[in-house]
C-alpha cells in the first residue's frame, strides 16, 4: 500500500480540495436569497441589511432570485418575510425596494465576472502615498457602512504609478455605488447632558448661566418652554433635545460640534499614534482642532455633570457620552475624561484601545473619518468603471464546466488515437481534473482547518513511507507539505483569491501544461526497445523530470512579472498559473509517473 | 542531411514577411499592434440580445453622434453586439441612444476605462513581456549552460511572438491584457518544446535521426493535444476574454510548431554534430 504514497498523496490532497469548496455551514437552511441592496423607499430600510438571507415570504419558501422575482412582482400591502432567522412584517406601498441574488453554495469567491455587479477604479488626484489611499478606503468603507452596504469591497491596487482604489460591489449597479461616492455627510457630536430632578424640579447649566427646568404631570417645561420628548430648545447658543426622563433624571442632548466645528482632524504622528498596552491591546489617540465656537459649547454643556470613578481603567469620567453621528446615524460613541468638563478645550484629544493593533487602527481611521464628516482626504478621479450584467454572469459556471468537460474529452480521444491505449489517457485525464480540484480547493476561503488536517495526514503518510525505506523524493515531499500550507494562506484575510475571469484563463493554462508534461512523462517512460536497454525505468523518469522541472520553472518566471501588472486585472491568471505549476511538478505529476510506472511495469 | 537544414527557409521567410506586416501596420497607423481599451482607453459596451439586429442600421445611426466601431458576439453563450467608442464619449450617451432606436439596453456589461489608466497599462504589459523574457532566458541558461542552444531556444520565443503578433494583426485581433497573459503564456509553451527538444537531442541516446523524431513525436502530441482543447474552448464563446486567450494562444502555438521543428530543431542538431559533442 505505502509503496503507492504519492498517489495517497494525492487522494488525500483531492479529499482536502473538495472539502474545502463544498464544506459549508447554512445557518437558515439551505433555500433563500441575499439581500444585496435596501433603497432608500423601501419599506425595509433600517430593518433588513446587506447579507441577511431571506427564506420565506408570505409564508412560502424563497427559492432562489428567480422565485423572488416571481414571488414579489406585484405585491403590495402587508408582507411578511423571515430573514436570518427573524420575522418581519411590512407594509408595502409602491415598491419593496430590495435587491436579492443567489446564495453562495460553495467557499469560492467568484468575481464579478460571474455574479454581476459594478467594480470601479479610482486613482488619488496628486499622487498619493499608501497611507492617504488606506485613509481614503477607511473613509469609503464608513460611508459603505452607513448606507448598507457593508459586502461592498475597498482595496489598495499598486500600479507602476502609484496607488489606486478599487471598489467591487457584487450585485450592485454603478448608479448606486456612484450614489455613495458623491455622498458628502454631515457630522453632529452630541453630549449627553443630565438634569438631576428634586421635587420634580431641577437646573439646566450651561457654563455661567442658569434656567430652570421643572417636570411637574409630565409636562417638561425648560426655561419657560415646554418640551415633549424629541422637542428641541436653542440656549446660549447650544441646540438641546429632550430625550426622556429616567428617574429622578431628565436627559437631554447638546449638539455641541457640527462638521464645521472641527477644523482639522491630525494624522501627523506629533499628534496622533498608538501605544502598545499590555496584553497586546493597542491605545490610538489623536489630535483635532475644534472651532471656537464649538469648544465654547463644549465647556458650557459639560459644565456641572457630575463625574465617576472607572474602576477598571483607574481613570475618571464625566457621567455622560458624546455620541457622533453621520448623516443622522449613531456611529460612534466616546467617554469624556473628567478633566475635560467645564473646560474650554480647542485641540481636545480622542483616545481608545482596542484589544489588538489592527482594530485598534481600524477604529483610529474610522473616527478621523467620522470627524471629517466622511470627507475624503484626497480627492479621488474615477479612471475606470465595469458593470457586468447578472444577465451574463449567469450560468457562467455551469458552461465553463462543460466547456472544460469538452477540451478534456478532445484531449482524451487525441492521446487515444496516439497511444492506442485507454492506460496513457485516462490517468491523464483523471490528473488534470484533480489538478483543478486541487488548485480551486486553495482558492476556497475559510478553508484553513480542513487544510491543516490535509497538512498532518500528508506528513503522516511521508514519514511513515520514509520509515518503510521507500524511495527519497524531495519534490514530492515538498509538494506534501508546502501546498496544505498554501491552501491554509490562501483565503484567509488578505489573500483572499476571487475566481475571476482571468482565474479561468489561468486554469486552462495550467491544463494546458499538465497535458503536455504527461505526455512528456509518458513518452519519456515509454520510449522504444534502444533505449530501454541503456536506461532503467528510474533513469528515464528521472530525465523526463529534467525536461518538466526546467519547463515549470520558464512559466513560474513569465508569470511573475504579471503579479504586478495592471493593477492586478490580470493577477489572478498569474497566481492560478504559479499555484497550478506547483501543485502540478510537486504533487500530481510525481503520482502520474507512479501510475504510469505501476501500469507498464513488467 | 542537408535537406533538413534547408527548412529552415521556411521559418525565415515567414518572420520576415510577419515583420513586414508589423512595420507596414506602424507605417500607415503610427502603432505597431492594434490595442484594445483596456490599453488605450475608451469604453466597450457589451448587449446580450434576444433576437438578431440590422448592424448596418445601428452604425449608420450611431455613427452620427459618436465615432464608434460595432461588432457581433456570437458563440453558444448566445447573440450580442460590443459597441466601442473613444475616451472623449460617455458609454450612457451611446446606451441612450441605442435604447431610442429601439435596441433592448436592459443589463449591459460596460467595461469603461481612463485613456491615462490605458496608456499605463500600456506601458506595464510591454514591461512585464520584457521582464519575463529575461527572466526566462536565464532559466534556460541555467538548465543548459551552453550558448549556442539557449540562443536558439530564446531566438524561436522571440521569433514566436513576433510573428504571432502578425498574424493577429492580419486577422483584426486586438492585444488586451488578456491578449498580454496569453503571450506570456506562450512564452512558457512555446520554451516547453524547445526544453524537450534540446534535451532529447543533446542527452539522449541512439541515432541523431531517431532522437529528432521522438522528440518531434512528443512536442507535437503536446500542441495537437493543446490546440485541441483550445480550439474547443473557442467554440463554447463562454466570454470575450476567454476567446482571446485561446485566439492568440491557437494562433501562437501552430507558429510555434513551425519554428520549433523547422527552424530550432535545424539549428540545435547543427550545433550537435558540427561540435560532435551530442
Amino acid at each position: 500500500m505505502l509503496k503507492y504514497w504519492r498517489i495517497i498523496l494525492l487522494v488525500i490532497m483531492i479529499l482536502g480540495a473538495v472539502l474545502a469548496m463544498g464544506f459549508k455551514i447554512y445557518p437558515y437552511g439551505r433555500h433563500g436569497v441575499e439581500v444585496v441592496y435596501v433603497s432608500d423607499d423601501s419599506p425595509a430600510k433600517g430593518f433588513l441589511e446587506q447579507g441577511m438571507i431571506i427564506t420565506s415570504l408570505n409564508g412560502a419558501v424563497v427559492d432562489g432570485t428567480e422565485d423572488w422575482d416571481a414571488k414579489t412582482e406585484s405585491l403590495s400591502g402587508r408582507v411578511d418575510m423571515s430573514a436570518s432567522g427573524q420575522s418581519y412584517s411590512f407594509n408595502v406601498n409602491d415598491t419593496l425596494g430590495i435587491q436579492v441574488m443567489d446564495m453562495e453554495r460553495t467557499n469560492l469567491e467568484f468575481g464579478l465576472d460571474m455574479r454581476g455587479g459594478t467594480r470601479i477604479l479610482l486613482k488619488p488626484k496628486e499622487n498619493a502615498t499608501r497611507e492617504v489611499v488606506q485613509q481614503s478606503i477607511a473613509t469609503l468603507q464608513t460611508r459603505a457602512n452607513l448606507y448598507g452596504l457593508k459586502e461592498m469591497k475597498l482595496y489598495p491596487v499598486g500600479g507602476a504609478d502609484g496607488w489606486y482604489v478599487q471598489i467591487e460591489a457584487a450585485g450592485v449597479g454603478s448608479d448606486i455605488v456612484n450614489d455613495l461616492l458623491s455622498k458628502q455627510g454631515t457630522f453632529e457630536g452630541k453630549v449627553i447632558k443630565p438634569v438631576e430632578l428634586s421635587g420634580n424640579a431641577g437646573t439646566m447649566v450651561l457654563g455661567d448661566q442658569t434656567w430652570p427646568v421643572t417636570d411637574a404631570n409630565g409636562t417638561v417645561m425648560v426655561a419657560g418652554k415646554s418640551l415633549s420628548p424629541n422637542d428641541t430648545i436653542t440656549l446660549k447658543n447650544t441646540e438641546l433635545q429632550f430625550i426622556n426622563r429616567t428617574g429622578e433624571r431628565l436627559v437631554f442632548l447638546a449638539k455641541v460640534y457640527e462638521g464645521k466645528d472641527i477644523e482639522l482632524v491630525y494624522t501627523d504622528p506629533q499628534h496622533s499614534g498608538m501605544i502598545p498596552l499590555t496584553g497586546g491591546a493597542y491605545r490610538f489617540y489623536f489630535t483635532v482642532l475644534v472651532s471656537e465656537s464649538g469648544a465654547r459649547r463644549f465647556a458650557d454643556v459639560t459644565e456641572g455633570i457630575p463625574k465617576y470613578f472607572d474602576v477598571q481603567s483607574g481613570e475618571e469620567y464625566l457621567d455622560s457620552e458624546i455620541l457622533l453621528y453621520l448623516d443622522g446615524q449613531l456611529v460612534s460613541d466616546l467617554r469624556i475624561s473628567a478633566d475635560l468638563g467645564g473646560n474650554y478645550v480647542s485641540t481636545p484629544s480622542i483616545q481608545g484601545s482596542r484589544e489588538d493593533k489592527d482594530s485598534a487602527v481600524e477604529e483610529k481611521m474610522k473616527l478621523q473619518t467620522i470627524l471629517r464628516s466622511g470627507a475624503l482626504p484626497t480627492t479621488l478621479e474615477t479612471v475606470s468603471v465595469g458593470i457586468i450584467s447578472p444577465k451574463l454572469g449567469a450560468g457562467f459556471i455551469q458552461d465553463a464546466v462543460l466547456a472544460g468537460l469538452l477540451a478534456g474529452i478532445v484531449v482524451v480521444v487525441i492521446i487515444v488515437v496516439r497511444y492506442r491505449s485507454l492506460k496513457v489517457g485516462l490517468p491523464m485525464l483523471v490528473v488534470g481534473m484533480s489538478e483543478v480540484v486541487i488548485i480551486m480547493g486553495i482558492a476556497a476561503t475559510n478553508d484553513a482547518a480542513i487544510w491543516s488536517v490535509v497538512l498532518v495526514a500528508n506528513l503522516a503518510v511521508v514519514l511513515a513511507a520514509w520509515w518503510k525505506k521507500h524511495e527519497i523524493d524531495v519534490s514530492a515531499w515538498v509538494g506534501a507539505l508546502l501546498i496544505p500550507l498554501i491552501g491554509m494562506i490562501m483565503g484567509v484575510g488578505s489573500f483572499i483569491w476571487t475566481i475571476d475571469l482571468p482565474t479561468i484563463g489561468g486554469l486552462i493554462a495550467v491544463i494546458g501544461t499538465s497535458v503536455d508534461h504527461q505526455i512528456i512523462i509518458a513518452d519519456e517512460t515509454l520510449k522504444g526497445e534502444k533505449e530501454r536497454r541503456s536506461y532503467t525505468l528510474k533513469e528515464k523518469i528521472k530525465r523526463a523530470f529534467f525536461i518538466i522541472m526546467g519547463a515549470a520553472l520558464t512559466t513560474v518566471f513569465a508569470m511573475l512579472p504579471l503579479l504586478f501588472l495592471g493593477v492586478g486585472l490580470v493577477r489572478g491568471f498569474a497566481i492560478t498559473t504559479i499555484i497550478g505549476v506547483l501543485v502540478g511538478i510537486l504533487v500530481t505529476r510525481p503520482a502520474y509517473a507512479r501510475i504510469i510506472e505501476a501500469l507498464f511495469k513488467k | 542531411m542537408d535537406s533538413h537544414r534547408a527548412l529552415i527557409i521556411i521559418p525565415t521567410i515567414l518572420l520576415l514577411f510577419s515583420v513586414g506586416v508589423l512595420v507596414n501596420g506602424y507605417l500607415q497607423t503610427g502603432e505597431w499592434f492594434e490595442r484594445s481599451i483596456e490599453l488605450k482607453g475608451g469604453s466597450a459596451i457589451e448587449l446580450s440580445l434576444s433576437e438578431k439586429v440590422d448592424m448596418a442600421a445601428i452604425e449608420d445611426a450611431l455613427s452620427q453622434k459618436f465615432s464608434l466601431e460595432v461588432r457581433e458576439l456570437g458563440g453558444l453563450r448566445g447573440y450580442g453586439i460590443e459597441v466601442k467608442v473613444g475616451p472623449e464619449t460617455d458609454p450612457q450617451d451611446v446606451l441612450s441612444e441605442l435604447d431610442r432606436i429601439g435596441i433592448d439596453t436592459d443589463q449591459p456589461n460596460i467595461n469603461d476605462v481612463a485613456a491615462e489608466l490605458g496608456e499605463s497599462f500600456w506601458f506595464q504589459a510591454q514591461l512585464a513581456v520584457i521582464l519575463a523574457f529575461f527572466f526566462m532566458g536565464g532559466i534556460v541558461f541555467f538548465l543548459f549552460r551552453k550558448v549556442v542552444p539557449s540562443l536558439a531556444v530564446m531566438s524561436c520565443a522571440v521569433s514566436d511572438i513576433v510573428v504571432t503578433l502578425a498574424f493577429m494583426q492580419l486577422f483584426g485581433i486586438e492585444l488586451s491584457l488578456a491578449g498580454f497573459a496569453s503571450i506570456l503564456m506562450l512564452l512558457g509553451y512555446s520554451i516547453d518544446t524547445d526544453i524537450l527538444l534540446t534535451t532529447r537531442i543533446m542527452k539522449g541516446v541512439g541515432e541523431m535521426k531517431d532522437r529528432h523524431k521522438s522528440a518531434l513525436f512528443t512536442g507535437l502530441t503536446m500542441s495537437v493535444t493543446t490546440l485541441g482543447a483550445l480550439s474547443s474552448l473557442l467554440i463554447f464563446g463562454l466570454s470575450p476574454v476567454i476567446s482571446q486567450i485561446a485566439m492568440v494562444l491557437l494562433i501562437g502555438l501552430s507558429v510555434d510548431i513551425t519554428f520549433t521543428w523547422l527552424q530550432n530543431s535545424v539549428l540545435i542538431r547543427w550545433y550537435c554534430e558540427r561540435r560532435g559533442a551530442c
